[in-house]
């Protein structure tokens, strides 16, 4: 009986080390994939002065009393259509940084227990509220949950912010930019 | 040029279609080409961000504006701007395309409010008072 769990335990042992071994191999491939994953998600988190306009009901009140009938629906359609855009954009690009951060972030971070915790939990928020997002906005339009439009945006800064550090030694120092505009 | 509609619409015309350069022949006489393309570039993008975070009302406004600083008719004004939508190649080159979807959503919803505002509201037909019979038979008349 023990000759087994010795046994049992040396096989998971091999197991796990084959699978921490296989991690730098294909590292590389895995590290150019998150660095593009990184930059769309930083392209596509659109900026805090059109997420305050998208959580905002001024416009849609002016549209609705200034505009004409077909005006009003164009633009509540088309601000619906951009919004979940948005939104699949990003669940889409947190998935790619989820699987490098799954995979190969460990090998290249210096990164402790409660770190990675922490970290996962902040992609199980943002993926959830992504989802909850898409389904509300779906159908009950923008306007439907300001607050965790707001929050989606912030999650998602975060964790590019975090990503970034993770992927820093990639990152040669920009070369000091001589500017010779004078006044 | 205080408006940033105005202001977006000319760093645009200082960009050659084909290459994509900005060029001013007078920052580039004064510094070089190359810098003076990056600054347009630059203020081109400073001036796209300001104009993203506009409510419409205030883009209804600038629209106005450009018009009369522009000197066109506003039914030639409208009317080419709903049709040719000009500001759709105003962007930036690197913008983000759901950034530019928002601002093209925003402009196109302030020309419609623009042109319901100036389009003249045709007077209410008239209530002419109605005839009594006396006045409408000829024969009743002259009895």
């Amino acid at each position: 009986m023990l000759y087994l769990l010795v046994g049992a335990l040396l096989v998971a042992s091999l197991i796990l080390a084959a699978r921490r071994g296989s991690g730098p191999e294909g590292g590389a491939e895995a590290l150019v994939r998150a660095r593009q994953a990184l930059t769309q998600l930083q392209a596509n988190l659109l900026s805090p002065e059109v997420i305050e306009r998208f959580s905002s009901s001024d416009d849609y009140e002016f549209v609705a009393s200034a505009a004409p009938a077909a005006a009003n629906t164009f633009f509540r359609r088309e601000r619906k259509k951009i919004m979940l855009a948005w939104i699949g954009q990003i669940r889409q690009q947190v998935h790619s940084l989820l699987h490098f951060h799954l995979g190969a972030a460990r090998f290249y971070t210096r990164s402790n227990f409660w770190s990675e915790v922490s970290l996962a939990m902040d992609f199980v928020r943002l993926l959830l509220a992504c989802r909850v997002l898409q389904v509300l906005v779906y159908f009950g339009g923008p306007l439907v949950a300001p607050r965790l439009v707001t929050a989606t945006a912030t999650a998602g800064l975060r964790i590019c912010e975090i990503t970034e550090n993770a992927l820093a030694f990639l990152t040669a120092p920009d070369p000091p930019i001589e500017r010779s505009i004078a006044s | 040029m205080e408006r940033p509609l105005d202001q977006l619409i000319y760093l645009a015309s200082t960009r050659d279609y084909n290459t994509g350069i900005y060029r001013h022949d007078g920052l580039s006489i004064r510094f070089s080409p190359a810098v003076a393309c990056e600054a347009l570039a630059d203020c081109h993008r400073i001036v796209f961000q300001e104009l993203l975070g506009f409510p419409v009302k205030e883009l209804v406004l600038q629209l106005e504006g450009y018009m009369h600083a522009a000197g066109i008719g506003a039914s030639e004004f409208l009317k080419s701007w709903s049709q040719l939508e000009p500001y759709r190649v105003a962007v930036p080159v690197d913008t983000q395309p759901l950034a530019a979807e928002f601002l093209y959503c925003n402009l196109k919803t302030a020309l419609a409010i623009l042109e319901t505002r100036l389009t003249p509201i045709p007077p209410p037909p008239i209530a002419w008072p109605r005839r009594s019979p006396a006045q409408e038979s000829p024969r009743l008349r002259d009895t």
